[in-house]
């Protein structure tokens, strides 16, 4: 952190234009977990039809922001979010939204995959049922192909729809919990450090699967690993003790930083 | 990872603004309401009802703690109460209650007439009825106890039979009383003559804690002194029974035990003793303890012996949850520095995991002194008048408990026993929140994170 | 209920004896306590002072030398008391006709007898009513005994017989020598311990090892109590029982459909209709308690606030800390007149304030903390990421409890309702204040019905010969219970344990 001077948060009007249209727009996000201010002051915009990264040492506010964006938060007792975000031109922290309706649009996969102990089938069919997305056996059957086949596990369960999700390997597992993410139609998918608790072969699996979920999805990762975001994203945001560091083209990110924190983390120096 | 092009679309997606619910939102939300609404339901009628029985308990049972009492002045004339005329005891003793009771009744109508409170129709027997049954008892053992009493007139109060203390409670009404062959309208108007005299008013009872029972027919005198002592002396021994034989226990399954299937069966067996009936460990109690080894029924030894090996496994329990709360770095530290493993444990462990053991002995005791069933089939349940004689012999003596006294006066027919059961509870329950209190600010204090 | 027993019939005549064994046990222990100093000053002495040269601290020498003195006497004192009744029966028996000797009830019978004048014999001396000599001399043919112990405040049923008068004063004189020689034996064995240890009190003998391998074996002793426990529980019952099923027929007890016991003989003693009482009210008791104690578990794990949480849920426990007879005298005077008057008269369903209903509804109130404390513990060990999962597909907190909590907790909480409904089976006070005595096989929820807790009291606080099967038949219904409240709690942890490992 030698040069002082040059340490600015990022700011919008130095983003390069994407031609892909904003899905969310963050403002002025700023999060206290009772008196820890734990994110301070985000703002970021996040495009459809793109694989957008956030990454950061432990601790910066990563996952807090991305539990922000469907109001997960909202389960914590004594959190607090201030701001504004915006999901296709609509608050989502107005007081009209039913954060249960935002966690259908704006679906989440978490570290740990956390299949329920239903079902393969149950597992995916949760979401529709419960958002009553379908009319009849039938197109349930439909949706969870579709959605089993999205996630690249059709092929491995097709045969046992009935046995236990838990009953799957890790990254088995980690596919049925996306497949049932995406089982709800969302807009937005997040994931918080999807790879996490999977090993280098299930890793790569779940990365392939990230980058073809794209063309349905605008889909928002959170990250400790550099390598995949550089691999997975187009767009990434480096964040640091609450703050926004910086945010852009992943290329740009890793290649060419502008922030010397952000140029000491992915050096190594930080983290 | 073809997958993805042979299906398309994964579901008609609903381009619905996340502002405006829609119908189907509404129904789940209602059902959310609905849900939360049976949650707090369940709890009101929880609490309702713990409110109820409480609030009933203590409007039944306070009045247990008033007695209707007569006062008036008494001669205790040697004439009738020392024939012989020596002051002897042996000669005093012949004469029974009967003759207390002819005093009794003699000087309370002198008294009326004194006082020109008119007596119309009210006969003689009835007048002598608003007297207790218990009152001459009373009375005799006080004369025998000092004989210097003799030939004096003091001012005296006795207790009001129990009709009488039900009217002035009112539990007895001049319907209940044309019903009653104890009591007549005429003499509930003689009472409230009486009351406008200051004859008869209601004081506090001491005597409900510390007279011993009464028979079926003297409510009015009927007392805890016997069930008090006999619960305190049962506690006492459960205590001296239960802790070490709890604790050191404790200390061998925690600390000592190898993992084989003998540890496993005694886990197993413990934790299913805290889940057997109560009623069984009655059973247990009535054929080992009294009918083969012979120890006398009735007696607080037995009770405690009983209520002894049924509080054993919740105070292992605790017992073992604060030895194992105790972080094994001070273990290792002590044997670190040479000690034994038994001074390890009797030196850092046991000390440290006193508080929370001390917790669990005071929980284990209330729930002990709370418990009925097994004092029945032992016996406890004896209609018992005479105090036990201090410990150690006195734990021979037959006594009864305060549960169980709830329960006995609780299926005797008088009315007037419902009061002194609910009065009995007040007691009982006064105990148990002394103790829970304890526990709980023990464990406040105490309460260490490691 | 009331008087139902009287004062034990001879409370004396067993104080006596207590007063020697206690007398015996203080000398004892003094002695121990001797042996203590002895042992800790010889150690000392051996060293001359210097502590350092001891293998152990001087205090466990101390405590060898207690040891050694207390433990075999206590033991020769713990074996005498239990073979001394069996040898003193034995030299007694001669006495005795031959006819009673053979039957084993008459016998137990006669030696109850023995004992009893023989207690009355020992009062009469300590009161000074008759001297030594002559409590062993009086013959039946030539005293009253009867009236002579009378006198001195002993009351006997009968007169006595003569071979019962001799075989008491045999019993006296036996048991005097017994008693003596207790004595003598169990002093002579503590100070022989003693000696032996202050011999074997030398410098390098490891006396921490030998107190230590001491106390090893306390601990161990202390926690086989609870397998004693149990061992004790299922011998008294099955021997009674097995005593029963000699008297009454097993088939008749578990099939028959009638209740009706008769000191008289001749009852009737089936099983069906209490179990039915039994199995009847615990099921109104958790109709009751299974969805209020569930409902109060969810609210509370999912919706209350960690403030209401704090206070709701203490408040709860209080119902599970009050005693069950509190909750029987409720069902007794508050409950019981309340649905008779409100619902069994005007609907026409009988008119008793005892009845299943009552009885059921009030334990199911006792119940629900237990089922709600349970159940909130295994739904709070439902992980986190479940629910998060749950919630991240935009499901209501409802349907995350309903489809997501409730099915995962599902083992534990089925768990939970057996050993509630153990629980409710076991119940007796409750029952025996609120449900009535009479053995009925009727549907009517507003009936007065009975349990097998209730006439296992009924049974056992009569004024009733011990042997008769009216009284024993309480021991196989104790056994019958037992079984089944174990059957259900073993099955109940079991499926608990198994839930628990599924998330560890």
């Amino acid at each position: 952190m030698e040069d002082q001077k040059t340490m600015k948060d990022i700011h919008l009007e130095e983003r390069v234009v994407s031609d892909h249209a904003p899905r969310i727009t963050a403002r002025g996000v700023n999060v206290h977990y009772g008196e820890n201010h734990a994110l301070k002051d985000v703002d970021v915009d996040i495009l459809s039809g793109t694989v957008t990264a956030f990454i950061g040492p432990s601790g910066c506010g990563k996952s807090t922001f991305l539990r922000c964006l469907n109001r997960m938060n909202d389960t914590v007792a004594n959190a607090r979010v201030t701001g504004q975000i915006l999901l296709d031109g609509e608050d989502i922290y107005d007081k009209r939204v039913d954060p249960v309706q935002l966690r259908a649009k704006v679906g989440m996969v978490f570290q740990k995959p956390n299949p329920f102990p239903k079902s393969i089938y149950d597992n995916v069919a949760y979401g529709p049922k419960i958002h009553g997305l379908t009319r009849n056996k039938a197109e349930l059957d439909g949706i969870v192909e579709s959605c089993l086949r999205k996630a690249a596990l059709w092929n491995e369960v097709k045969d046992r729809l009935t046995a236990p999700g838990t009953g799957l390997s890790g990254g088995q597992q980690q596919r049925l919990c996306i497949a049932r993410a995406i089982a709800t139609s969302p807009e937005v998918l997040l994931m918080d450090e999807p790879c996490s608790a999977l090993d280098p072969i299930a890793t790569a699996q779940v990365e392939e699967l990230i980058d073809e979920l794209r063309a349905s999805f605008s889909v928002v990762i959170v990250t400790h690993s550099m390598q995949q975001a550089a691999r997975v994203s187009q767009k990434t945001a480096f964040f640091h003790l609450g703050h926004l560091v910086e945010y852009g083209e992943t290329g740009q990110i890793f290649t060419n930083p502008r922030d010397p924190r952000t140029e000491s983390y992915i050096t190594g120096r930080i983290g | 990872m073809t997958d993805i092009s042979t299906s398309g679309a994964a579901a008609p997606r609903p381009a619905k603004s996340i502002l405006s619910g829609g119908r189907e939102m509404a129904r789940r939300n209602a059902a959310e309401t609905r849900f939360k609404l049976y949650g707090m339901l369940a709890i009101s009628v929880s609490l309702g009802v713990l409110a109820v029985m409480l609030w009933t308990i203590f409007s039944d049972g306070i009045s247990a703690f008033k007695q209707a009492k007569l006062t008036f002045p008494v001669t205790l004339s040697s004439e009738v109460l020392d024939p012989a005329g020596n002051g002897l005891r042996e000669e005093m003793t012949k004469v029974t209650t009967i003759g207390y009771g002819r005093l009794l009744s003699a000087a309370f109508k002198a008294e009326l007439a004194a006082k020109g409170i008119s007596t119309e129709g009210v006969s003689d027997k009835e007048l002598a009825d608003l007297i207790s049954k218990d009152a001459p008892g009373v009375l005799r053992s006080e004369v025998l106890a000092n004989p210097a009493l003799l030939d004096t007139t003091e001012l005296r109060s006795v207790l009001a039979s129990g009709r009488i203390d039900g009217y002035l409670k009112g539990r007895v009404t001049r319907q209940t009383a044309e019903r009653d062959g104890q009591i007549s309208p005429a003499m509930l108007d003689l009472a409230d003559r009486l009351m406008d005299a200051g004859i008869l008013g209601t004081g506090f009872n001491s005597r409900f804690l510390t007279s011993p029972d009464a028979s079926d027919q003297r409510p009015e005198a009927a007392g805890l002194g016997v069930a008090i002592l006999g619960s305190a002396y049962m506690m006492l021994l459960v205590l001296v029974i239960c802790v070490p034989l709890g604790v050191a226990a404790s200390i061998y399954l925690e600390e000592f035990a190898p993992k084989n299937r003998w540890t496993d069966l005694v886990e197993v067996n413990i934790s299913n003793l805290a889940a057997v009936p109560s009623i069984v460990f009655g059973i247990l109690g009535l054929a080992v303890f009294i009918n083969f080894a012979k120890f006398p029924q009735s007696s607080p030894l037995v009770g405690a012996l009983v209520l002894s090996l049924m509080t054993l496994p919740t105070i292992i329990i605790a017992t073992r949850a604060s030895i194992r709360a105790v972080p094994p770095s001070i273990r290792d530290a002590a044997l670190g520095v040479g000690a034994s493993k038994m001074q390890t444990v009797f030196h850092h462990v046991l000390p440290l995991a006193a508080p929370g053991i001390l917790t669990g002995t005071i929980l284990g005791l209330a729930s002990a002194l709370g418990e009925t069933a097994p004092l029945l089939l032992i016996g406890m349940v004896a209609f018992v008048d005479n105090y036990p004689a201090p410990p150690v012999e006195g734990f021979f003596d037959p006594a009864t408990a305060l549960p169980v006294q709830v329960y006995s006066w609780a299926s005797r027919s008088d009315p007037a026993f419902i009061e002194r059961s609910s009065g009995a509870i007040i007691v009982l329950l006064v105990f148990l929140v002394i103790m829970n209190v304890t526990a709980i600010i023990l464990r406040r204090k105490f309460e260490r994170r490691w | 209920m009331a008087g139902a027993f009287g004062p034990p019939p001879f409370p004396f005549c067993r104080k006596l004896p207590l007063m020697t064994v206690l007398l015996l046990l203080s000398v004892i222990l003094v002695i121990a306590g001797a042996g203590f100093f002895l042992g800790r000053g010889r150690a000392l002495s051996r060293v001359s002072g210097n502590v350092r040269a001891l293998h152990s601290l001087p205090g466990y020498y101390g405590w060898h030398a207690a040891i050694m003195t207390a433990m075999p006497a206590l033991g020769i004192l713990l074996v005498w008391l239990i073979a001394q009744p069996i040898v003193l029966e034995r030299q007694v028996l001669p006495y005795l006709p031959a006819d009673i000797v053979a039957d084993s009830t008459e016998r137990t019978l006669a030696m109850a007898d023995v004992r009893r004048v023989a207690a009355g014999l020992d009062m009469a001396v300590s009161t000074g009513a008759m001297t030594e000599d002559e409590a062993g001399m009086i013959r039946t043919e030539l005293t009253d005994v009867r009236s002579r112990l009378a006198s001195v405040g002993v009351a006997l049923g009968s007169d006595v017989k003569r071979e019962t008068l001799q075989a008491a004063q045999a019993y006296r004189k036996s048991f005097g020598a017994a008693v003596l020689w207790r004595g003598i034996v169990v002093l002579a064995v503590a100070l022989a311990g003693l000696a032996l240890a202050l011999r074997l009190t030398e410098p390098d003998f490891r006396a921490r090892n030998r107190g230590e391998a001491v106390m090893l074996g306390v601990l161990i002793t202390a926690s086989s109590i609870a397998i004693l426990t149990t061992v004790g529980i299922i011998w008294s019952m099955l021997s009674e029982s097995l005593n029963f099923f000699s008297q009454y027929p097993a088939s008749e007890f578990f099939f028959g459909l009638t209740w009706s016991p008769n000191f008289r003989g001749g009852s009737d003693l089936g099983f069906i209709p209490l179990l039915w009482g039994t199995m009847y009210i615990s099921l109104v008791a958790m109709i009751v308690a299974v969805p209020l104690g569930l409902f109060t578990a969810i609210y509370l794990a999912e919706y209350a606030s960690p403030r209401a949480r704090a206070w709701i849920k203490p408040v709860i426990e209080i119902i599970a800390g009050i005693p069950t007879v509190v909750f029987g005298l409720f069902a007794l005077v508050t409950v019981g007149p309340f649905l008779r008057d409100w619902f069994a008269e005007p609907f026409g369903f009988g008119n008793s304030g005892s009845s299943v209903m009552t009885a059921g509804l009030v334990i199911g109130i006792l119940n629900i903390p237990f089922i709600s404390s349970l159940a909130d513990d295994i739904i709070n060990s439902v992980p986190q990421s479940l629910r998060d999962g749950s919630y991240g597909l935009g499901a209501t907190k409802s349907e995350t409890v309903r489809q997501v909590i409730l099915p995962a907790a599902l083992p534990g909480i089925v768990g939970a309702v057996l050993l509630a409904a153990s629980r409710a089976i076991g119940e007796t006070m409750i029952v025996t204040m609120g449900a009535g005595a009479a053995a009925k096989l009727s549907l009517n929820p507003f009936d007065a019905m009975t349990t097998m807790t209730v006439k296992i009291v009924g049974q056992l606080t009569g004024d009733t010969d011990f042997n008769s099967p009216e009284t024993l038949v309480a021991f196989a219904l104790g056994i019958t219970l037992f079984v089944i409240t174990l059957g259900l709690n073993v099955f109940a942890l079991w499926i608990v344990r198994k839930y628990r490992e599924q998330y560890e």
